[in-house]
Parts: structure tokens; sequence; C-alpha cells
């Protein structure tokens, strides 16, 4: 028996359900908070979006029954979630277009916990500019290698919509480095 | 792969710009277990599990009603409805038979004297 099969059979018995859970945490919550992180930008809000994550993870184990791997119901929870904070955000704070200190790439460039150059502050603001949908799939697609089909499930929407958004995300990105070349 | 995925996977590649604080990840099992609330067994609200039993009786409760309705309406309701003709009176019955035949009253009185 595979390892997630273990788990979750492990997971769905009430005796052994908490310990099983912890594992699980253990396994996956780094793979989760990187995916999070990409989404939110800062490392105060991925960690307060990854532990919601996992605590609707929990409260929902009972719903899990096996028919998807772990991580593609986990991503779901956690990609979800993070969607959901940057629609909060999105209603509470509206950044001028005309206040350059506000910019992704500048917020970026300020952060303690953002190792990158100037060239990645400036890719995350073009990430970030894109559509839900296009967001969502760039971000799965180009830095964690996840099949098209993992990623449906985790969304809910078909394969062809997701490569054709991939593909107006790519093209979308590469303008924008030509743009500020 | 497209040509614009190769164009920035050469400008940045996919290296990771983001970094976390130090031993974030050895404590976050942790404090995630902390957190959760305790589990409590699954089971369905009394709603629920009577929901089968109020689908029944409010179907018992229709079909007694309608049946109730039907068998206890008056019988007129029930009877198909047919003109009524109110019956004609002896005494226009014969006038009526006297013009026809065009009898005057000896004639009638003889044959009425005739049958006795």
């Amino acid at each position: 028996m595979t390892d997630d099969r273990l788990l979750i059979e492990q997971l769905t018995n009430p005796k052994t359900q908490r310990r099983a859970f912890e594992t699980m945490v253990r396994q996956y919550s780094e793979q989760l908070y990187w995916q999070i992180r990409r989404f939110v930008l800062s490392h105060e809000d991925a960690n307060d979006v990854l532990q919601n994550a996992l605590i609707k993870a929990w409260q929902g184990i009972g719903s899990f029954h096996g028919d998807s791997k772990l991580l593609t119901w986990l991503s779901r929870i956690a990609i979800n979630e993070s969607l959901d904070f940057l629609r909060r955000q999105k209603n509470i704070v509206t950044l001028s277009t005309d206040d350059e200190d506000l910019s992704v790439a500048n917020t970026l460039m300020a952060d303690d916990y953002f190792d990158g150059d100037e060239t990645e502050a400036q890719l995350q603001e073009a990430i970030a500019s894109l559509p839900e949908v296009q967001r969502t799939v760039f971000l799965l697609r180009y830095y964690d290698d996840m099949k098209y089909s993992d990623i449906s499930k985790a969304l809910g929407t078909s394969e062809g919509a997701l490569k054709a958004s991939y593909h107006i995300a790519v093209k979308k990105i590469s303008e924008f480095f030509k743009s500020h070349d | 792969m497209m040509n614009e995925e190769l164009y920035i996977k050469s400008r940045i590649g996919n290296k990771n710009p983001f970094c976390v604080p130090d031993g974030y990840f050895d404590s976050l099992t942790a404090e995630v277990m902390q957190k959760l609330p305790e589990q409590q067994p699954q089971k369905k609200g009394l709603i629920l599990r009577l929901r089968p039993w109020m689908y029944a009786a409010a179907c018992t409760v229709a079909i007694l009603f309608t049946a109730t309705l039907y068998f206890l309406a008056p019988d007129s309701v029930n009877q198909p409805q047919v003109a009524a003709v109110a019956p004609a009176t002896t005494d226009s019955y014969v006038e009526d038979m006297a013009d026809y035949v065009m009898a005057d009253n000896i004639d009638i009185y003889a044959c009425l004297a005739s049958e006795y």
C-alpha cells in the first residue's frame, strides 16, 4: 500500500485521525506554503492563509473520499483560500496606479523575505496583474510544473481552458518584459 | 515549450526569490496542530435523520385530504346533470288532446260513457 493510501485510511479512522493529520501536515505543508506564497507574496499573509487552509482541511476531512491525491485535495483548499484572501485584500486596499512606491515590485524590494532582484520583482508584478485563472494556472504550471489534469481537479476548470489561459499568461508576461527592456 | 516560455526562463528561470524566517518550517506543524479544534464525530442532525419520514407523512396527509374531499362531496356533485322537465298537469293534457282530435264536449262524454 502506498504512503498516501495508508495515510488516507488512517485519516478516515477516528482513532488514528489526529496523528495521521499531523503526518500529513509535516509531509505537505512546505509545498503548500510555497504555492500560497506565490499568490499572496508576503510571508505573514502566506503563514495566515496556510494555517486557515489546514484548519479547513481538518474540518472537511470527512468529505475526502480518496478519489484524488491528498496533495491535489489540499492544493485545492490552499488555492481557494489564497484567492479568497486576494479578493478580500482587493476590496480593502485600493492602490493608486500613480503611486510607484506602492507598486508590487517596490513593495517586494522592501520586503525582508524577498531575495530576488528588480527583474524578479517586476516578474511578480506582471503575474499579480493577470486575471485570476491566468495567474493561477501560470503559477502552478511554471513554478510547480503541475500537470494540467491536477490543476483541472484543483480548480474545477477544463484542461482545454487551462491550456488556453496558460498560453495567454505566458504571452502577456513575455510582452511585459519586452516592454520594460 | 513555447518561445515565450523559453524567453521568460532565460530571463529569470524558475528560481524561488522568496524566503522564510529561520526555523519557520520546523515549528510550523506543532503550531498548526495546537490550533486544531477537537474533532467531533460527525453525525447527521435530527432534521436530516427524520427527513424521509417527514416526506412520507406529508404524502400520506395529502392523499387523505384529497380522498376526504372527494368522498364527502354532496351527491349532486357526483350525479350527472340532466335537464329537469316539469311534468305536465292532467287538465292541460286533456285539453291538448281534445284540440288535437277536434273533439267537443259531447264527443268526450260519449267516449267516457262507452267505456263504462
